[in-house]
């Protein structure tokens, strides 16, 4: 019966990889590049979701730096992979450092190393920062994040500063955001189902009695952190390429809003729910955009007001906050079994009526 | 030999003295009551002995070893479990989840091999279910294992509470009111239950209770607190007839 269970959620697994991968062929060919952007922007956003659950749903810490951390992979992955010529051109104010000057690395290197390097600088912040707890966490990280981006802007000779990067290869297509969303998919989840898994959510559940069970609480604080950083730095590099442009600016608080507003959404502790809300989230700012343009009904003139369609989601964020605490999944997960039973409740089996 | 040792532990806040020189000695097998008014220091002292508290005076040996002012986790992983006063368990999680939790310390595999559940960390993970099961059958959970721990009730997120706790492998297990709020079938059942993993756990054990038919029932020697201070310490029949005891705790009758 078990092993039945298993082999059934691995067919039904590879099916639906194979749907996603007909339907990414389709879109490709057939979608407005409109489209398709706002696709891998999803897949993206969903990597993000994912790594914030990791640590604020999972574990319970309440972090705000994720725009740091994605500013970390962005500017590695952009400086690993724009050639030297495109260097020079964009280091005009003053030269580019000597030896990063001729650095180059393929695309999935350069967005690892990318992960790698926002995971180090998570391991540096979080030594500090997760002594503290609650409010005070959110805090300091929030302040660790502006830091990071404070010494971008002022690093001119590594970062080209507040001018940015310009002309950054755009290797970012469908194949692979949506391929990277799909390891994380796999490895968060091999991480949340496994006994160290177990351990972030006993911390978030009681601190005081996991510590008491023998779970070391800084060393698992430090892991869920430095691995959550990771991947928000792998999305952001992701990011770097689509956009083909990154500046400081990009990562300021709002960055890290938009992806606390998926996690909420989808439900803190539970990485179904952060892809799905993921998807939601980013095309309903899309499609939301119309609210921010002048609306005509009819003989009705209304000016655009610029910023409306971030007031729809915060209202949105605070009708969520207030009515459904547990957000779209709550800590369930979405499985092949739950769907199973959902639907046999929604269409029971009809008699079939013997002769 | 004394598995537990205290040497004269003191615990200031401030200008106030929670526990002032408390000396224990525990032999292994034994069970030992701490008891005393409420105020009287007992939580204080297993804070300090489990390392929530590091004392602010003396040391504590366990197994010969100092212990004093190591973090919890540490003293755990040396064979010294507890369950707490307002029962603290992973309440959102499955009744089985807590309990493999607890088994989280002895852990050999690392993180990349528990990802990819390599063949190490299976045959660990296969070892850690089998002593889930075996533990929820014990305390006769293993119908509930999947039910979230706060939806069981109140006696049985006790015995839960005590399950998890051997499941961290102690030697010496520390039970803070392990019969608060238990009706009187309950109490015994408990007070069997305790002597039972006693025997079967090869364990020792320590715990603060103010019901006075547990502790006189199963301990083997008792110690009792007042204001922070040792007032007595001795057999239950010893305890129940000191002048000292009756005046500050078990009370004085006054027809007498």
């Amino acid at each position: 019966m078990k092993m039945n269970q298993k082999k059934r959620n691995l067919i039904l697994n590879l099916a639906a990889i194979l749907v996603l991968f007909l339907f990414l062929m389709y879109a490709n060919s057939n979608f407005s590049s409109y489209n398709i952007r706002i696709l891998n922007l999803c897949a993206i956003y969903a990597i993000l979701g994912m790594s914030m659950n990791l640590i604020n749903g999972f574990t319970g810490l309440f972090s705000l730096g994720h725009a740091g951390f994605m500013a970390v992979g962005a500017y590695t992955t952009a400086l690993l992979t724009m050639s030297p010529a495109v260097k020079e051109q964009n280091y005009f104010l003053e030269p580019i450092a000597a030896p990063l000057a001729n650095l180059n690395a393929p695309f999935l290197v350069a967005i690892l190393v990318g992960g790698f390097l926002s995971a180090v600088v998570a391991f540096i912040i979080g030594a500090p920062a997760l002594r503290l707890r609650g409010d005070y966490l959110a805090i300091a990280t929030l302040g660790f994040s502006e830091i990071i981006r404070i010494v971008i802007t002022n690093t001119q000779s590594i970062t080209n500063g507040a001018l940015g990067l310009k002309s950054i290869p755009t290797t970012t297509n469908l194949w692979w955001s949506f391929g990277a969303a799909l390891v994380t998919l796999y490895m968060m989840f091999a991480i949340v189902n496994s006994s160290y898994g177990k351990a972030f959510k006993a911390i978030r559940e009681d601190e005081i009695a996991a510590e008491s069970m023998g779970i070391d609480l800084f060393k698992h604080k430090v892991l869920a952190f430095v691995i959550g950083a990771f991947f928000a730095g792998v999305g952001g590099g992701l990011l770097a390429s689509l956009q083909g442009a990154v500046n400081p600016l990009m990562f300021r608080f709002v960055l890290t809003f938009n992806v606390v507003l998926i996690v909420v959404l989808g439900g803190m502790g539970s990485m179904s729910g952060s892809v799905i809300s993921a998807f939601v989230v980013t095309s309903g700012l899309e499609t939301l955009r119309v609210l921010d343009e002048a609306i005509r009904i009819g003989p009705i003139n209304l000016p655009g007001v610029s910023g409306l369609r971030m007031v729809v989601f915060s209202t949105m964020l605070m009708i969520v906050v207030i009515f459904f605490q547990n957000g779209l999944m709550g800590t369930t997960e979405l499985s092949w079994q739950r769907l199973i039973d959902f639907f046999r409740k929604r269409f029971p089996k009809r008699e079939v009526p013997s002769e | 030999m004394s598995l537990l040792k205290t040497n004269a532990i003191t615990m200031q806040f401030g200008g106030l003295t929670a526990v002032n020189e408390l000396s224990l000695a525990i032999d292994k097998g034994e069970i030992v009551a701490v008891i005393g008014p409420n105020g009287a220091g007992k939580t204080t002292a297993f804070n300090m002995i489990t390392g929530v508290y590091k004392p602010t005076k003396g040391n504590i040996q366990f197994n010969d070893q100092d212990i004093t002012g190591l973090k919890p986790h540490l003293i755990t992983k040396q064979g010294m479990a507890r369950t707490f006063q307002n029962i603290r368990l992973f309440k959102d999680l499955s009744v089985e989840d807590n309990i493999f939790i607890a088994q989280h310390l002895h852990l050999k595999a690392n993180l990349y091999q528990a990802m990819f559940r390599l063949p190490g960390y299976q045959k660990e993970e296969k070892l850690i279910l089998e002593k889930v099961f075996f533990l929820l059958e014990k305390v006769g959970l293993a119908d509930l294992s999947r039910e979230k721990a706060s939806s069981l009730p109140y006696g049985l997120q006790r015995k839960l509470e005590i399950a998890r706790a051997l499941a961290t492998d102690p030697q010496l297990l520390l039970l803070d009111e392990p019969a608060a709020g238990m009706n009187p079938k309950e109490t015994e059942d408990l007070t069997r239950f305790i002597r039972q993993i006693r025997d079967e756990f090869d364990l020792t054990i320590l715990l603060i209770e103010h019901h006075m038919q547990v502790v006189m029932d199963i301990s083997n020697r008792i110690y009792v607190l007042d204001y922070g201070v040792t007032i007595a310490e001795g057999t239950p029949v010893e305890i129940q007839n000191n002048e000292r005891v009756i005046q500050a705790y078990l009370g004085v009758d006054e027809d007498a």
